[in-house]
């Protein structure tokens, strides 16, 4: 801080704050690139300037994205991946992760119940009796779809275990802790035979599916708060191998702050270029000290 | 816990929709498709696909393309996505048929980062500031379609606006086997049209409606199209993905694409009518080999069978 109290500004800083500036829309969101606002890229935008802590440095320009998330919250609780369309979808965990003080408390509360009424399609009961009718008697722990109606796959799911965790560190409750329980033997289960993650098809017609450096990423931030486990070595060693060669800016970031999420800060050797909002946002969040990803709520 | 993995294999496509079955075919016209020879990616490539496009006197003259390629892993040294030299020279020849805009345009089913995926595959390196001519799909602005008649358990579609405004979409697949439909071609590739910023990563609501059905369906949305399909080098067995490359060396090009499809299918040596979604979208009795007239080659003088993964050997065969 200065001595008549405002902030000194690193030269990052006002780069990511000058460039939001001038990529926000007139109604306060953040497209991906051009175009209309999407809930995503104005998430990632408002977690990401608390996590540089330069949220203040335009508070009416954060107040605008604000006002826009709120506009595309549903009746139902859910939010909609974007004005136009009239379903609630996963960005809703994303909402959700944004502190409640700043969303609004009733607004955190309603996504919260949102996201713990939805399930992928395999766990609904209808599927699992077609399945045990054939003979299958596996689990099906339930898990988080990417839009109402379809399977539960990683990258939802990896939101889905933040956003209710957030909830549970607000207050405990017995039903998010199980959904939580069973995200996360989702996640192991979905884990490639490389150790990391895909989309979430680990396997198919006998073959292994080889995983992502992103969603190796994002699972293993879900994964936080797991107990040490080889599988989970497993999966940071994959992180590491991911990280070593990956050139993508959304993978970078979610591989270091993957890495993070369990203790060890890691480098890339490549300069990535960012291609989206959301891939500057998340650069911004894996470069942060903290991670408002992992925050409990304030 | 392990026990789930398995049941991804039941998650990702193997979901069949009983269909609503109130639309039939209609009676289609015969119709042309150009098989031409073309042994590899070289500049050739590009007076190739001119005259291919030429000889089925498109009016394309002040009209905007879409250009919609198979972009689907990170991996330049497989069959997996349409070759850039494919794409390039597709749009020179609208562009020198006096197209008003051609825009490329692709949303891949898996990975979220298409821009890092066309730069892996060498779009970038074949396309002067390619960037400017290219349109995310999966991050585009939307809007909501309502299926007329659908064979598919779907009502309607969030749609991308830039394959919505156009007045013709060329689809530029890959010629593959698929582990799920038998052949991935023009009709399979419209599923890159679905945007992944509404539907995910996969876009598993299209499983879950039936692939075979939301493959017409998604056809039946865009009655303006044409294909040229990237035969050059395809992939055989485990396709889409994991499959093996296999030089075929052939183009081939239609604005029907059903036909198109099917004659893709005779050259891998896969029977039209086994294909679900081409006998639903054409009826069993439109498939056969006089139901298209053939411009180039024969097919006898291209064929170049295709190995096929269980459960499609011996099903699908021609």
């Amino acid at each position: 801080m200065q001595a008549n109290g405002s902030k000194v500004w690193s030269p990052i800083q006002v780069f990511a704050m000058s460039d939001w500036k001038d990529s926000q829309n007139s109604d306060g969101g953040w497209a991906y690139g051009r175009g209309c606002s999407w809930t995503e890229p104005t998430a990632f935008v408002l977690l990401a300037q608390l996590a540089a802590g330069i949220e203040d440095g335009d508070k009416a320009g954060f107040e605008a994205g604000l006002r826009f998330l709120r506009s595309v919250q549903r009746e139902d609780g859910g939010w909609s991946p974007q004005p136009g369309v009239t379903e609630s979808t996963w960005v809703t965990a994303l909402a959700a992760l944004l502190p409640e003080k700043a969303i609004g408390e009733k607004r955190t509360e309603r996504a919260i119940a949102w996201l713990s009424r939805q399930t992928g399609r395999e766990s609904g009961w209808a599927f699992r009796l077609q399945q045990r009718l054939h003979g299958n008697d596996e689990p099906y722990p339930e898990a988080w779809p990417w839009f109402p109606g379809a399977a539960a796959w990683v990258i939802p799911t990896s939101f889905g275990i933040l956003a209710l965790e957030r909830a549970l560190s607000r207050s405990a409750s017995s039903r998010l802790a199980g959904r939580v329980a069973a995200a996360t033997e989702f996640l192991f289960a979905r884990m490639c035979a490389d150790g990391g993650w895909n989309h979430g098809s680990n396997r198919a017609l006998g073959r292994d599916g080889d995983s992502y450096p992103e969603t190796t990423g994002i699972a293993l931030v879900a994964l936080h708060g797991a107990p040490a486990s080889q599988l989970l070595e497993r999966a940071k060693a994959a992180a590491r191998r991911h990280l070593a060669s990956c050139r993508t800016a959304e993978g970078v970031a979610w591989l270091r702050m993957g890495l993070a999420a369990h203790g060890e800060h890691a480098e890339s050797q490549f300069r990535v270029t960012p291609r989206t909002t959301v891939d500057r946002a998340l650069l911004t969040l894996a470069a942060a000290p903290r991670n408002p990803l992992l925050m409990s709520s304030t | 816990m392990l026990a789930a993995s398995a049941a991804a294999l039941s998650l990702t496509g193997c979901a069949k929709s009983s269909g609503n079955a109130k639309w039939t075919p209609p009676r289609a016209p015969v119709s042309n498709v150009s098989v031409v020879k073309a042994p590899a990616y070289n500049m050739s490539v590009y007076d190739t696909i001119f005259r291919m496009v030429s000889d089925h006197h498109l009016n394309v003259r002040g009209k905007r393309i879409v250009l919609k390629p198979n972009l689907v892993e990170f991996d330049p040294n497989t069959a997996i996505n349409t070759h850039p030299v494919i794409v390039h020279a597709a749009y020179e020849a609208f562009r020198r048929l006096g197209a008003a805009s051609v825009r490329i345009a692709e949303g891949p089913g898996h990975r979220r980062g298409t821009l890092d995926l066309a730069d892996a595959a060498g779009y970038f390196g074949a396309m002067p500031k390619f960037e400017d001519s290219f349109t995310d799909l999966n991050l585009d602005e939307v809007a909501k379609r309502d299926i007329p008649t659908p064979v598919s358990q779907l009502k309607s579609l969030y749609l991308p606006r830039t394959v919505l405004d156009c007045d013709l979409l060329v689809s530029l697949p890959k010629l593959k086997t698929h582990h799920w439909a038998g052949a991935t071609l023009s009709m399979k590739n419209l599923f890159g049209l679905v945007p992944g910023g509404v539907y995910g990563w996969p876009k598993n609501v299209l499983h879950w409606a039936g692939i075979p059905e939301t493959i017409v369906d998604l056809h039946r949305l865009f009655p303006r199209q044409f294909a040229i399909v990237d035969g050059i080098v395809g992939m055989e067995g485990n396709g889409p993905i994991q499959g093996t490359p296999k030089h075929a060396g052939v183009l081939i090009a239609g604005s029907d694409v059903v036909a198109v499809d099917a004659t893709c299918c005779r050259i891998m040596g896969i029977n039209p009518p086994k294909i679900d979604y081409l006998r639903i979208a054409r009826g069993e009795d439109q498939l056969g080999e006089s139901a298209f007239r053939q411009i180039g080659e024969r097919i006898a003088t291209v064929k170049t069978e295709f190995a096929l993964v269980d459960p499609w050997k011996g099903m699908i065969r021609a």
